[in-house]
């Protein structure tokens, strides 16, 4: 017993019991659900059956069955749109701000920083907020838009199937670029300044200068954020039910929303499970790009 | 002789950009002080004509806010209180080994990191179900949220750690300390601060949890504010004064601290990116 106690103590079984304790909880209520999920997307899961565990097995049924659901096609063409425009939106706008902010001039930090009170604000709050400027006859976006002679008429941005999904993707945009810019900025900052300079020297230009030292120099970090931004924009889910509500009729529904519309409103926890399972493949392809690009930042 | 002036200019710039991200937030206190016409007005008011700011006092009663405020601050304590007791062990670990076993505890972690809400409420839902633990919902979300949230704050925290020089827990451990002690009395004194950022992100985000609560606690005694929220909101919802009072009121203490805290928030974050 001594010898345990020491080893607690003093050896590796205090690493271990650091570790074990959150792993423990991480599989218990991570880990687990998730086997959980594949195995009830294999079942047949109903309000009588919601309570057991073994429950008749039913083979691919309701993944067949998830795919002839009508809005099947729809509902990932809106996530493929929703995950692709809100990443463009973000890292495009994020690396333009990152690239303006990392300009010597006082206060470039203090003002960046600020930016990033979109990403601590509940993301239904951030969508309450976009319902009213995107609001189609009194919302401020319609009139400033049609001030600046952008539009001639009001887009009715929530209710109008074709604008619909590119309503939650402003707002996620909103929400998720300056967390974009933050990451950039970091990257930015770690590149040697006098690399810079020599450049200049040899007399690149500053777009030479952006092509040949920035963008390489940035590619771990360019590869860490577009890979964070697929899986935080796959794991939006707040500002759906804060905007549209999936509607009208399905365009602006997309995977996880959809998912848990079917367990929740439908109670059909089967096929909720077999829609969360295809968007996990999704998710498991984006986070094998995030874990080696940051493994190289790590060792790099 | 154009170094003299071109910062300021870009300075101007920067509060113009900033002025134009931070409009959505204007908007909001703006609204909520709003007459119910004057919102509808075409065009807008970018300055409300009749301010009039007792709907504040109105939302906070007829919506019942203290209540899912207390609830949102006893799920959001409780995710963080968990969060950082089990993810600080853990991330110090994490920092202070480089091995296979390490390499494949935290490809765990940040695949545990991806997982969306929406894949994880399901099996949840139906777990909790089957061991009783949706009888104590509250409960029930601090687990689950605390799960979400504990891989981001691991990450973070480990950049901590990483520097946290290792020759001072070296020294504490040649001097006689044993594990145990240089840990409390070396480390986690070194990390403090970087711990404690992470944990005050982990409450934020907390605050504003809505998708675990909103599909397991059905009594509204105890739904967090985000749930009362969502509840006149909505694709069609015209109660806007309320809507913006009730958000303002919401996510007022939130913005206060980030703003107070932000230069050490924005030092944690891109520090935790660097090392």
């Amino acid at each position: 017993m001594p010898r345990f106690s020491a080893w607690l103590r003093d050896g590796v079984g205090f690493d271990i019991l650091l570790v074990g304790a959150a792993l423990l909880f991480l599989v218990a209520l991570a880990g687990a659900p998730l086997v959980y999920n594949v195995l009830m997307s294999f079942q047949q899961v109903d309000m009588f059956t919601l309570g057991s565990l073994i429950r008749p097995f039913v083979g691919f049924d309701n993944y067949v069955a998830v795919v002839r659901q009508p809005e099947f096609w729809l509902v990932t063409r809106n996530t493929l749109i929703f995950v692709f425009g809100s990443m463009s939106g973000q890292f495009v706008l994020g690396f333009a701000l990152a690239l303006f902010f990392a300009q010597n001039f006082p206060g470039a930090s203090t003002i960046r920083g600020l930016f990033l009170v979109s990403w601590v604000m509940p993301g239904l709050v951030v969508g309450g907020i976009w319902s009213l400027i995107l609001a189609g006859d009194y919302g401020v976006l319609n009139v400033i838009l049609r001030s600046l002679g952008i539009i001639q008429s009001n887009i009715f941005w929530k209710s109008d199937p074709s604008f619909s999904i590119w309503a939650v993707i402003i707002a996620n945009i909103w929400l998720g670029l300056a967390f974009n810019m933050l990451l950039l900025s970091v990257g930015l900052a770690a590149i040697p300044k006098d690399l810079y300079e020599a450049a200049e020297l040899d007399g690149a230009n500053a777009f030479q200068r952006f092509w040949t030292i920035t963008l390489p120099m940035m590619r771990p970090t360019i590869g860490a954020v577009l890979s964070l931004g697929l899986i935080g924009t796959l794991q939006q889910f707040d500002l759906f039910p804060a905007l549209t509500e999936g509607g009208p009729a399905n365009t602006s529904n997309v995977a996880g929303f959809w998912s848990w519309q079917l367990s929740f409103q439908l109670y059909d926890f089967a096929k909720g499970a077999t829609v969360s399972v295809m968007m996990f493949l999704l998710v498991l392809f984006a986070s094998v790009i995030y874990v080696r690009s940051t493994r190289h930042e790590v060792r790099g | 002789m154009t170094r003299t002036y071109t910062p300021w200019f870009l300075l101007a710039i920067a509060l113009g950009l900033a002025a134009i991200y931070l409009f959505p937030l204007y908007w909001m206190y703006i609204t909520s002080i709003k007459s119910g016409s004057e919102i509808f007005a075409n065009p807008p008011t970018f300055w409300p004509t009749n301010p009039n700011p007792a709907v504040f006092a109105d939302v906070w009663a007829r919506r019942a806010m203290p209540t899912y405020l207390w609830n949102s601050v006893v799920i959001a304590g409780g995710v963080t209180a968990l969060t950082v007791v089990l993810g600080t062990g853990c991330a110090y670990v994490l920092a202070r080994y480089r091995n296979g076993w390490i390499d494949a505890g935290l490809f765990c972690i940040l695949m545990l990191q991806v997982l969306p809400a929406s894949v994880m409420i399901t099996p949840i839902f139906v777990g909790f179900n089957q061991v009783g633990l949706l009888n104590y919902p509250r409960t029930a979300v601090i687990l689950a949220a605390a799960a979400k949230a504990m891989p981001f704050f691991v990450v973070l925290v480990r950049a901590t750690f990483m520097s946290v020089p290792r020759e001072l827990e070296e020294a504490a451990l040649v001097d006689g300390n044993s594990r145990i002690g240089a840990f409390f009395s070396i480390v986690l004194p070194l990390a403090r601060n970087g711990i404690l950022v992470c944990a005050i992100l982990t409450f934020m985000s907390a605050f504003g949890e809505y998708i675990y609560s909103k599909s397991i606690i059905q009594s509204p005694a105890l739904q967090p504010a985000s749930v009362g929220l969502s509840g006149f909101l909505g694709p069609n919802s015209t109660d806007w004064n309320a809507i913006m009072a009730y958000s303002a009121i919401y996510v007022t203490p939130i913005l206060a601290a980030f703003v107070i805290l932000q230069r050490r928030i924005v030092a944690g974050l891109t520090s935790g990116a660097l090392k």
